[in-house]
């Protein structure tokens, strides 16, 4: 029962470093005349989606009865969290720039990890309650 | 008995000590694969420059290089503007020893919409140019017209895309061949197209006019010299005959990034050298303490049948296969980081930057997985050596 429980804090640091990052280290620079472009919606959204994993994260910890579900919602919220930014919500154009250079490629990383943890879960609580029936 | 599954058997009964050996294999693996893709990709680079540059000589005006280093704008895609009169061009071909010559417009844009920094728009004669004409021609089919733009691979702008220069709309219609340099960076137009954008550029406070105050300008001029004719010779021809111009040789261009190349090669390469060393050692010393642990089981190997060279055989092959774990784990991380972060490590390095080609990069994770392999076996033989001679009767009486 300890081990189905490890994916769970894992994903939750990975969460945190998620949102932390998606407004700091790894987010997108300030344009040099103050405005915003679509890759500051894009950090926003990706923080939100942190926030949520992590939420997530802590139930599946401590909720023992709903955690195959709360694994599986993470592994769906992971999927999103890769295609937000660049494919659901548009990046500055050229490559060179912190929100495509850094911010893009790190929280692909950063959320394909979590959604394998959190598919390591699954498999755990899966393979749980097929011993039991 | 056979060696394969017992080996597969040792190893999993000892997760730890086996994730131990694979980590650290796995250290050197990702060392060896990223240091060698980066310094692979450099070497890259800097052929893809020399290709794409094209021309022996370029002329700028004098005030150029104080306003930008004309290097950083190539390998950096730093923006410059710097003018000077039209004739600059004509006034070259006169010079005996010059074949061709290519007139540029630089125009750093305000902003683009897209981004929150300045991009190199570049004027070209289509008529005269041999620079970037052959590269434009691989992408573009057709012509390319007024208000039309051809971008580079690192603008990520779709063909039939409109982007706004100055509030003046441009319509993509061809995106050029990955370089590795500042020219990824910059939008190529025809002079038609260069002369509106730089009354929209007026028009919005940036001046563009040179001392004398005529309108024909362009930025640079780029010099192809005929065959038999020294390139010194010619460079120095036309520093005598233009005024306020100054010629710059390609080749001592290439040759400052080459030295600085070289010298981000040998860090990275001692840099690789010494990794390598360090976790040999520490794989040489793994190994000789997993021989006193696992004397008693040799030992009881040896007593139910097991021949000295099957227990020499076991202990390589568990060593192997920690490496190619390690080998495979190492070459996945580094793969990971080094191409995600491809424009990250690009612009850290401020050189020439270029992936080799996919059969390169295949070969060359290949040979870092052997490599790992190899070494754990390397590191692993002397333990072997030891354990293979291991006497059952007094190992086990002496409760090793």
């Amino acid at each position: 029962m300890k081990k189905q429980i490890i994916p769970g804090y894992a994903v939750f640091a990975l969460a945190l470093v998620i949102s932390v990052g998606s407004v700091s280290f790894l987010g997108p620079w300030v344009h040099e005349d103050g405005t915003v472009g679509a890759c500051h919606w894009a950090s926003r959204a990706l923080l939100g989606l942190g926030m949520l994993l992590s939420v997530l994260a802590m139930l599946a910890v401590l909720l023992r009865g709903a955690r195959l579900g709360l694994y599986l919602a993470m592994c769906l919220s992971s999927i999103l969290g890769i295609l937000t930014p660049g494919t659901l919500i548009s990046l500055c154009k050229m490559s060179s720039m912190h929100c495509r250079a850094v911010m893009q490629p790190a929280m692909t990383i950063l959320f394909a990890a979590a959604g394998l943890a959190a598919l390591c879960g699954a498999v755990m609580c899966f393979r749980e309650k097929k011993e039991r029936a | 008995m056979k060696i394969l599954p017992l080996s597969l058997k040792n190893l999993a009964r000892k997760p730890g000590r086996t994730a131990a050996l694979v980590l650290l294999t796995a250290f050197l693996a990702l060392a060896v694969f990223g240091g060698s893709v980066v310094i692979l990709s450099l070497r890259t680079g800097l052929q893809s420059l020399e290709a794409r540059l094209g021309a022996d000589i370029i002329l700028v005006p004098s005030e150029a290089q104080s306003k930008v280093s004309f290097q950083n704008m190539f390998l950096q895609g730093t923006t410059g503007a710097f003018y000077m009169d039209a004739a600059v061009a004509d006034k070259a071909l006169e010079v005996p020893g010059v074949e061709k010559a290519a007139p540029q417009t630089f125009l750093a844009s305000l902003k683009a919409d897209c981004c929150s920094i300045k991009i190199q728009v570049i004027g070209i004669d289509p008529a005269k140019d041999f620079t970037v004409q052959p590269w434009i021609a691989r992408s573009l089919t057709g012509d390319m017209g007024d208000m039309d733009v051809v971008v580079g691979c690192r603008v990520e702008a779709g063909i039939g895309e409109i982007i706004r220069i100055y509030e003046q709309r441009c319509k993509v219609v061809a995106q050029l061949e990955p370089t590795g340099t500042g020219l990824d960076i910059a939008v190529y137009c025809n002079m038609h197209t260069m002369d509106t954008l730089l009354a929209a550029a007026e028009a919005k406070g940036v001046s563009h006019k040179i001392a004398s105050g005529d309108d024909s300008v362009i930025s640079a001029v780029y010099i192809k010299v005929k065959d038999g004719y020294d390139i010194d010779t010619v460079n120095t021809a036309l520093t005598g005959k233009l005024r306020k111009v100054t010629a710059v040789r390609t080749r001592s261009m290439i040759t400052g990034v080459s030295d600085s190349l070289a010298g981000v090669s040998r860090t990275v390469s001692a840099m690789t050298v010494v990794i390598w060393i360090l976790a040999f050692i520490i794989l040489l010393l793994a190994y000789t303490l997993v021989v006193r642990e696992r004397t008693r089981e040799f030992a009881v190997l040896r007593l139910i049948g097991a021949s000295r060279g099957m227990l020499g055989r076991m202990a390589l092959l568990e060593s192997a296969m920690c490496g190619l774990g390690g080998g495979i784990a190492g070459t996945g991380l580094a793969a990971i980081g080094v191409f995600s972060f491809s424009a990250l490590i690009e612009s850290s390095l401020g050189l020439p930057y270029l992936f080799p080609g996919i059969g390169t990069i295949l070969l060359l994770a290949a040979g870092t997985v052997l490599l790992s392999i190899a070494v754990s076996a390397l590191a692993s033989a002397f333990a072997a050596r030891r354990l293979s001679r291991v006497q059952p009767g007094t190992a086990l009486r002496e409760g090793n």
